[in-house]
């Protein structure tokens, strides 16, 4: 069964089309990415599924069964902004979430603590920073350990170790064994993390499914030498070896198939050239993104 | 409900324009009631009073407390506006929802501000006049003409309802204020007026004025014959704005984006 499955999602702002017909289905267990540029229709998405927003047509289920308020107690979601009441603490905005989902709250501690906020439980909402406001509002999705999470650009206003930090726990609950549904237009986030895609422009679904699947990404090599002239050549003579094109202090080298680089190693190292540097590469999700964007828009 | 009422408290627990705004929509209503009494109670304007009754005297004392109140009763609609344009300016609305209430969970949470605000000013007005009774009249307590309280209470009720409904549509506390002063204290009493010229007494019943008219001015009212309906329509027009009022509320909050 899936956890969310969409059919037919549409939905329009007077002359802007945010969605037109999305339909996927998000597996239990997946971290499903949902990718696209800003004002790709991510948040209009995540905010039909979640009920603040209401679609012209299609309809979508969550755990088998139309949406309904029980089911969003126990997911944990963080959309577009953190919303809390200002004139409250963190701690006290937190007890607020707690009574909503029907939980106690002996889980406020827990998710103030991991995500740094501990020591700040009881200034005001309005003084904190907007990174402490980001992360008052993941503590507010942790709380109750749900086992759906979703979350809108996680990372915003985040700095680069709160950033950090925030992927550890999104790694973290993957592993656990929680599904995460995760909208981000930052392509490296969602590429150390994701198992499944949706990627989105203005609106349509370009494609979804497994990241494996949907995304070819031939994996190439990076080497150097001390002569990276004669190694491109050499290269070119290695059996299944497409092309090898010298970049910067390294050569390029892509292939037929999975390349084998110990076979490369000794390859090079019979034929005299032996190697300062090998590693094997995945083109970046990123490249693979804007080469599919790309491809539609022309 | 339970669960309601509980994460509305928690909202305004420590919220201290919340408390600083109902103290002032409890005490303002006592002081002017305790005010007019202590006026009409001393010197020549009691001998003028004598002559047409004894207004803080029971019976007639009821009257006399929910003609008082009702002047004051924006100050609970101001309340209710502010709590409920601050879940659209903190967006509060939409996080309550996304938390795990149903849409219409959110609307009886603020229908529960309606009934509890309404309930303190009918427990307010109806203690003010039982003190002020005892107090400055020269008869023992009675509930005879009790029913102006309830009256007034029926329209703090619809003024709480129009209010709610203004702040639903507007969104924004600043402008919803304003629009509901304007119409609280000119535009429903002058389209009114200009019903009752063309079209005699059916102005009357628009909704404040319907409450007023359950309340006549003590005093002088008495002696101004004008035409009127019976009560009972007044009572029921202030009925079915509060359910349209209502019902407006719940349509906007089911259907619309949040």
């Amino acid at each position: 069964m899936s956890i969310l499955s969409l059919q037919g999602i549409s939905k329009r702002y007077g002359a802007v089309q945010a969605l037109s017909g999305v339909t996927f289905d998000v597996p239990p267990g997946s971290v499903f990415g949902i990718l696209g540029p800003n004002g790709s229709g991510k948040t209009t998405l995540l905010g039909i599924v979640t009920d603040v927003l209401k679609a012209d047509s299609g309809s979508f289920q969550l755990f088998g069964k139309p949406g309904n308020a029980m089911q969003r107690r126990s997911i944990g979601t963080l959309l577009e902004t953190p919303n809390f009441y200002h004139y409250l603490s963190g701690w006290k905005n937190l007890e607020i979430s707690a009574s909503i989902k029907r939980r106690g709250a002996d889980d406020i501690e827990r998710v103030l603590k991991v995500c740094g906020l501990y020591a700040r439980r009881d200034a005001a909402f309005k003084t904190y920073s907007l990174g402490m406001k980001q992360r008052l509002a993941l503590a507010a999705v942790l709380l109750g350990d749900p086992d759906v999470l979703i979350l809108d650009e996680p990372t915003n206003g985040l700095d680069p170790s709160g950033i950090a930090e925030v992927r550890g726990i999104i790694h973290d609950l993957a592993r656990s064994g929680k599904t995460i549904i995760l909208a981000s237009h930052l392509l490296d986030e969602v590429e150390k993390v994701c198992t499944h895609v949706a990627i989105l422009q203005r609106g349509q679904l370009l494609l979804s499914g497994a990241v494996t699947e949907v995304i070819q990404r031939n994996d190439f090599v990076e080497l150097s030498a001390a002569d990276n002239q004669a190694l491109s050549a050499l290269m070119l003579r290695y059996p299944g070896c497409n092309s090898a094109v010298i970049s910067g202090s390294s050569v390029i080298a892509t292939f037929d198939s999975y390349p084998d680089t110990a076979a490369i190693n000794g390859w090079c190292a019979n034929n005299g050239i032996w190697l300062s540097q090998l590693q094997l590469r995945k083109k970046s999700l990123e490249k693979a993104f804007l080469e599919l964007t790309h491809t539609s828009n022309s | 409900m339970k669960n309601i009422i509980w994460t509305e408290w928690l909202k305004v627990r420590t919220y201290r324009t919340f408390w600083v705004m109902l103290l002032l929509a409890v005490i303002i209503p006592v002081a002017a009631n305790f005010f007019m009494a202590n006026l009409f109670s001393n010197g020549d304007l009691k001998k003028a009073t004598q002559l047409m009754g004894q207004p803080f005297s029971f019976p007639d004392i009821w009257l006399s407390v929910a003609s008082i109140s009702s002047y004051t009763s924006g100050l609970f609609a101001i309340l209710l506006i502010i709590l409920t344009t601050n879940e659209y300016t903190f967006r509060t609305n939409r996080q309550n929802i996304i938390d795990g209430w149903d849409r219409r969970e959110f609307v009886y949470a603020k229908l529960f501000w309606l009934v509890a605000l309404s309930v303190l000013a009918l427990v307010v007005s109806t203690l003010t006049g039982i003190i002020v009774g005892l107090s400055y009249g020269d008869t023992s307590v009675s509930f005879e003409d009790y029913r102006y309280i309830v009256y007034y209470f029926l329209q703090v009720l619809v003024a709480l309802a129009i209010a709610l409904l203004i702040a639903v549509l507007l969104k924004r506390a600043g402008i919803a204020i304003v629009i509901f002063l304007a119409y609280s204290m000119m535009i429903d009493n002058v389209v009114s007026a200009l019903l009752t010229r063309r079209f005699g007494r059916i102005g009357g019943l628009l909704p404040l004025q319907a409450g007023d008219e359950l309340l006549p001015v003590p005093l002088f009212g008495k002696m101004i014959s004008k035409e009127v309906y019976e009560p009972y329509v007044y009572f029921i027009a202030v009925l079915a704005y509060i359910c349209l009022a209502v019902y407006v509320v719940f349509r906007k909050m089911m259907k619309s984006d949040l």
